[in-house]
């Protein structure tokens, strides 16, 4: 109830430290490290998918970054950005969010690409197709929703971890928890989790929401998002 | 499982809507203020916060034209509710920062804000050899906000009265930790990064402190809050409890005062290092009881934790209080020797 009072505190909604400020600051930064993540990793899951080379090399590689803690990263990262005069509060978070936001892009981009019925990259290339053409053409649509979901894997952890950000003076949602706890300031730090964990599911949504908008056509629903089964699927030419 | 997703798609919405909704009404000024608040942060998620002042008349020369309103202000992130910090600069002294940047209790974080000019003024302790060793000017404390923040160890009543020889053992630390003493234990943690039990170890065999023997007397958990000299000083407390014959838990580094406190009163943890007038000022709402006397701070300190089942021991020569330190730069640039100097108007 506490929490519902503070929440309801219109103190709370306004300047600097107010509720919407944090939220956008969350978002902001949330999206840009899984854009810097997907401009990294989409391109190496993707060539690693439709080659087929190196999936060794990069899969280990992927595992290894899951098993990075990104508290530990963050922390790392801080002296080296006080060494190179960037803000410290700003730039080890983001970074510790790129590496987290990387593994799970390329291992579904391989995963997506790699799930394509070979039978129709066979066919596509008997019918005279370039490497490019089918990756583009095939590949890359019928993977889409699997790539989709490797992203939105990443983004909501992403929004769920930033809150680490506080610890070194970032802002953000993490704020209210860092400070809440800082200040047994319990509404504080409970409506901070609460808008965190809101603001993870709402990710999530829209991400749902997208993938629904670029299911390739002739994918029902159910099939989009879990394992690829592309029997029976028509491939709607290019455009798709 | 896809009418589920549409429930949660709808509920996310209306919450979503909601949200800004109520952002939106409530603060189409306080968003605009914000933008403006920052201009050199360029950087997409700075947490500083722009300090509200307790006085509006007070703000309305604070905020625009003195020294400390051009300043961007870096410490813990409990200082804006505590009295010998952001609470007390505005009461006694009229000061009101740019922003206030929440980092750590006078650690790292507020080191590198100062150097990289991130903060332009700092909470460091005033027994922290980093000042020196990075040349920081701490600024003087004209008009006497910190109160005699002298070390002692405050203890559960329920403990001590179960053994009572506790007292003697820790008072025996309290009576040789003088100032220089204490200057040099934080050196050696913070500067020379010796590990806190080996510095606390040597200290102890140096000072002459004589291990009077005894075993199996008990265990008791020795806590700490979050900033190196606690370590030393919770290490000191639990090496002489170890040296004569008990057994010892340690938990520190627990955090800000706000969680070590409730740690202590619900028996947590048993006994840790504290600064007399910081913790009366806690416990009365900065309601001014502590003075610079030691004496009777200890004796008002003793009366509020009583009814918290706490008692305070015998405390030491050596102090340490909220120092508010700028670079050398920032002191020629504005000529600031005093704390009072920020409140001047700004050139």
């Amino acid at each position: 109830m506490q929490v519902v009072a503070w929440l309801a505190d219109p103190a709370h909604w306004q300047g600097t430290d107010g509720i919407p400020v944090r939220i956008l600051e969350h978002v902001e930064a949330s999206g840009l490290s899984v854009l810097a993540a997907a401009v990294i990793a989409l391109p190496i899951g993707l060539a690693v998918g439709h080659s087929g080379r190196g999936a060794f090399v990069i899969g280990s590689l992927a595992n290894l970054g899951r098993a990075l803690p990104s508290f530990a990263l963050l922390l790392m990262l801080i002296p080296v950005a006080v060494n190179l005069r960037l803000d410290f509060s700003t730039w080890p978070i983001l970074g510790a969010m790129v590496l987290l936001a990387i593994p799970p892009m390329i291992t579904n981009a391989h995963a997506g690409l790699r799930g394509v019925d070979r039978d129709l990259v066979e066919a596509a290339r008997g019918m005279g197709m370039s490497g490019p053409q089918v990756l583009l053409r095939l590949e890359l649509p019928l993977a889409l929703p699997v790539i989709l979901t490797g992203v939105r894997l990443a983004a909501v952890q992403v929004v769920a971890t930033y809150t680490l950000g506080a610890v070194a003076g970032g802002g953000g949602l993490g704020r209210y928890i860092y400070d809440g706890f800082a200040r047994q300031d319990t509404p504080r730090m409970l409506a901070g989790a609460g808008l965190v964990a809101l603001l993870a599911i709402a990710t999530d949504v829209v991400f749902e929401l997208v993938a629904r908008i670029t299911a390739p056509h002739g994918l029902a629903a159910g099939e989009r998002s879990g394992g690829m089964e592309p029997t029976g699927v028509a491939i709607s030419g290019p455009g798709v | 499982m896809r009418l589920f997703r549409i429930i949660a798609l709808g509920a996310s919405t209306l919450v979503l809507a909601g949200a800004c909704g109520a952002g939106g009404s409530a603060t189409p000024t306080a968003t605009a203020a914000s933008a403006s608040a920052q201009p050199s942060q360029a950087a997409p998620a700075a947490a500083s916060v722009a300090v509200q002042p307790a006085h509006p008349s007070a703000a309305a020369s604070a905020a625009t034209d003195t020294i400390a309103s051009r300043l961007a202000f870096g410490g813990p992130p409990e200082c804006p509710q505590r009295p010998f910090c952001l609470i007390g600069l505005q009461k006694v002294y009229g000061v009101t920062f740019k922003s206030f940047v929440p980092l750590d209790a006078g650690g790292p974080l507020t080191v590198a804000a100062l150097e990289t000019g991130k903060v332009q003024v700092g909470l460091l302790f005033t027994s922290d050899p980093s000042i020196q060793v990075d040349g920081f000017v701490l600024l003087h404390d004209d008009k006497h906000l910190q109160a005699s923040d002298n070390i002692a160890p405050v203890i559960r009543t329920a403990v001590l009265q179960a053994h009572p020889d506790i007292a003697a053992l820790l008072d025996e630390i309290s009576e040789k930790l003088t100032q220089a003493q204490l200057t040099s234990l934080n050196t050696q943690v913070t500067v020379d990064k010796m590990d806190p039990s080996d510095v606390a170890r040597a200290w102890l065999q140096q000072s002459g402190i004589v291990p009077t023997g005894g075993s199996h007397k008990g265990n008791i958990v020795v806590g700490s809050t979050n900033f190196s000299e606690q370590l030393v000083l919770a290490e000191l407390y639990a090496q002489q409890l170890e040296a004569n014959g008990y057994s010892v838990t340690r938990k520190f580094n627990l955090g800000s005062r706000e969680v070590v406190q409730p740690a202590i009163q619900s028996g947590q943890i048993d006994l840790y290092p504290e600064y007399l007038a910081s913790l009366t000022e806690y416990l009365d709402n900065g309601s001014g009881l502590a003075t610079t006397d030691p004496a009777k701070t200890s004796a008002v300190l003793a009366r509020l934790l009583k009814p918290k089942g706490e008692s305070v021991l015998a405390f030491a020569p050596a102090t340490d209080e909220n120092g508010f330190v700028v670079t050398k730069a920032t002191a020629q640039q504005y000529g600031l020797v005093n704390v009072s100097d920020l409140a001047k108007p700004a050139p």
